[in-house]
């Protein structure tokens, strides 16, 4: 025992020490604070956009309708012809200028937008619209359609997403979180049992092509040696995995509360809304879209998904990394790994892809459920899973049935490297690691 | 100290070690030699628990050897390895401990060993920094600095030049004054014959010979000489006392092999002799480990 927590001990420490660590962990919170902060702005962003003054010179008789500005632009009736307006484009102080022509309403044709930019294809779209509407509204007036009617039809809708628990009550929901949420922990998940399993393989590679191997099986057994290296990376990994969470609380809880403290932000945004908001705008300019991302964070129990995240990474981690422990001594070199490498990854590929199609789509049907149960894709597939609600009795099975993986593959993994670290300069198959299984002690 | 007994071992297709059995006296340098996959290494992983017999057994110090011998047993592969990125002394640190040493112990030891073998400067340089001679080095004192009552070295001298091989060799001859007893293998019979007090042969997965350095000599010498002189000679004069199996010439002096008659003496063929030529050297024919190897080797086939 003593001697596997040494080989415990010299596995943690070599690669904890190793800078390349130390910048991953350091770094990665910083970058997911970006991402975070990105994601922040682009949604103020999104709710205020850029404000667009156009100026609209109308030639046409028949629309009288006038077009209703929005929170992105604003529309102006000038009296000029489109020559001058053109001509002192740059110093009007508008953006653009729309001109409609005398066109029939039935074919509305020849509408021009001049501008010193391009106009951007969701400004395009937001002035079709406009005018799409006052087309409208123009027709249905003519067809002898009263005012008041018309202001009846006008509705907003706003669909407020709750789930009824077991016990009855609501809770809040958000699709948009959950989603991100599942997708990310399970990619996170994804790439932790790949980078760290294959860390496991390149360890095994190194002692049998360093040759120090037969000086280490002559100290300890080769099923100490091996336990002791996955531990090892093991533990390198969950360091990491605190690190990061750690940091990247602390990074973000700073970030927003610098945020939040320029209140000034949300009034922008208002001030600049010239048309009285809908309710949608409304929330998200009172409350701000922080507190809106964070409503929808806490709707979820986090603490719970780091802990089963925890768990999961174990058991996965632990069912993969022996095979590849496997895998690393059955060569002599990382060339060689490319043939027993790909039916190790398929299954995690697999998972990593179904998971994040099918399950976001449909997580509580059939699928979604074997996945999360099988040991080889369990682990993603829990993950994406997760933020859904997963019944308790579902999430202590698929538990299980990974310890049962794990303890199985570490058993068939260590048959196989016990004879594999010892075997130099021959080509190794399926067909002989089977035979190495099967060699008695 | 170590026995083996009718050890076979089978690897997939091959017969690595079929019913081999050998002793190793306390306190001695045994010599195990033979050529190129005769099996020499696949014993030495049995003996050092690294693989199991298929049948047969090992008496280590007269109990069946089990995982407590590990520690009282040094064992330095042919196929030297160390860690390439860690630094030389947390590298023999962590080895010994693996043997059972405390960290204060081996400590102490690896400065003793380091300044002996001057090395000292090595201890926070990393293996890749290292000349293979100077890895050698380290992974020699890795080997013994557990003080193990038995120690294995295969291929101990390959790698190192001859000022360090003279070093190691010393390091030996004074580890094993001090109790401890070696096994050598190796393929190159004559790095280790004069050092080995008892040696077996190893061929195609058999012992084919062993015992005493002394006693096999003394059984395959067969009373032949060189004898360089200079002066004119007629072997006729001499025919009943030595037959001649080569002669040379070289810079005037001529050079014989020759062999003695049944009950002839040395001295018989020097008296003969001296009255015609100049004498300048008289040797016996001492059949090297290699000669006696190939000898077996044929009257096997």
């Amino acid at each position: 025992m003593n001697k596997i927590l040494l080989i415990i001990r010299r596995e943690y420490l070599s690669r904890v020490r190793k800078k390349s660590f130390i910048l991953m962990t350091l770094l990665t919170p910083l970058i997911i604070a970006g991402f975070y902060g990105i994601i922040i702005y682009f949604s103020i962003q999104g709710a205020s956009g850029t404000f667009n003054k156009i100026a609209v010179v109308n030639e046409n008789k028949s629309l009288t309708e006038k077009l209703v500005s929005s929170k992105n632009a604003s529309y102006t009736y000038v009296g000029q012809s489109l020559a001058e307006m053109k001509s002192n484009m740059g110093k009007s102080g508008y953006d653009y200028v729309l001109y409609l022509p005398d066109f029939n309403l039935g074919h509305p044709d020849g509408i021009q937008l001049f501008g010193t930019k391009q106009a951007s294809l969701s400004l395009n779209s937001k002035v079709t619209d406009a005018l799409e509407n006052a087309i409208r509204t123009q027709k249905l007036k003519e067809s002898g359609i009263a005012q008041e009617d018309l202001d009846k039809l006008q509705s907003s809708v706003n669909i407020d997403n709750k789930t009824i628990n077991e016990t009855g009550n609501e809770e809040d929901s958000s699709a948009g979180a959950i989603t991100i949420i599942g997708s990310a922990s399970g990619i996170l998940m994804f790439m932790f049992i790949l980078l760290y399993g294959i860390q496991v393989m390149r360890g095994v590679i190194e002692e049998k092509t360093s040759r120090i191997i037969e000086v280490m099986i002559s100290s300890v057994k080769p099923f100490q040696l091996m336990m002791g290296k996955i531990i090892g990376i093991a533990l390198v990994g969950l360091t990491q995995f605190i690190l990061w969470i750690v940091l990247t609380t602390a990074i973000s809880t700073v970030a927003v509360k610098i945020f939040s403290d320029k209140k000034d932000l949300k009034q922008v945004t208002v001030s600049n809304t010239q048309v009285k908001p809908t309710k949608v705008a409304a929330d998200v300019a009172e409350a701000g879209p922080i507190a809106y991302v964070q409503k929808s964070l806490a709707s979820l129990d986090l603490t719970k998904i780091v802990l089963v995240f925890l768990f999961f990474f174990i058991g996965g981690y632990l069912f993969y990394s022996a095979l590849y422990a496997a895998i690393g001594s059955a060569v002599d070199s990382e060339t060689e790994t490319q043939q027993f490498i790909m039916p190790v990854m398929m299954p995690l590929f697999v998972g990593y892809a179904l998971s994040l199609s099918v399950i976001t789509n449909d997580p509580y049907g059939q699928l979604a459920f074997w996945l999360s149960m099988i040991p080889f894709t369990s682990p993603i597939a829990m993950m994406v899973r997760l933020p859904y609600g997963v019944p308790d009795w579902q999430l202590a099975l698929s538990m299980a049935l990974l310890i049962v993986g794990f303890i199985g593959t570490v058993w068939v993994a260590s048959r196989i490297y016990r004879v594999g670290i010892l075997m130099y300069g021959k080509k190794t198959s399926f067909r002989e690691m089977i035979k190495w299984f099967t060699y008695k002690n | 100290m170590l026995r083996v007994n009718n050890i076979v071992k089978q690897y997939a297709s091959h017969l690595a070690l079929d019913d081999v059995s050998l002793e190793v006296e306390q306190g001695k340098i045994f010599g195990l030699l033979g050529p190129n996959g005769a099996g020499k290494t696949s014993l030495i992983r049995i003996i050092t628990q690294i693989t199991a017999p298929d049948s047969g057994e090992v008496i280590f110090n007269g109990q069946r050897l089990n995982a407590n011998h590990i520690a009282q047993i040094g064992y330095l592969p042919e196929e030297r390895g160390l860690y390439k990125k860690m630094e030389i002394g947390e590298q023999v640190l962590y080895l010994a401990r693996l043997k059972g040493l405390t960290t204060a112990e081996a400590t102490k030891r690896i400065r003793y060993w380091f300044e002996k073998l001057e090395m000292e400067s090595w201890w926070h340089k990393k293996v890749e920094d290292l000349s293979k001679g100077m890895q050698q080095k380290v992974q020699f004192v890795a080997t013994i600095l557990h003080e193990p009552e038995l120690i294995i070295l295969d291929e101990p001298f390959s790698g190192f030049d001859p000022v360090n091989a003279d070093i190691i060799k010393n390091e030996i001859l004074e580890l094993n004054k001090k109790g401890a007893t070696f096994i050598f293998s190796t393929h190159r019979m004559e790095s280790v014959e004069e050092l080995c007090d008892n040696i077996a042969l190893i061929h195609r997965s058999k012992k084919i010979l062993d015992g005493s350095v002394l006693d096999i000599k003394e059984k395959y010498r067969n009373n032949t000489y060189w004898v360089e002189f200079d002066g004119d000679y007629n072997p006729e004069l001499t025919a009943d006392i030595f037959e001649v199996l080569q002669k040379d010439t070289l810079r005037g002096k001529t050079i014989l092999k020759v062999r003695l008659m049944a009950g002839k003496t040395a001295n018989q063929l020097l008296s003969a002799l001296l009255p015609i030529v100049n004498i300048h050297r008289l040797d016996e024919v001492i059949p090297t480990m290699n000669d006696i190897f190939i000898d077996q080797v044929k009257q096997e086939n």
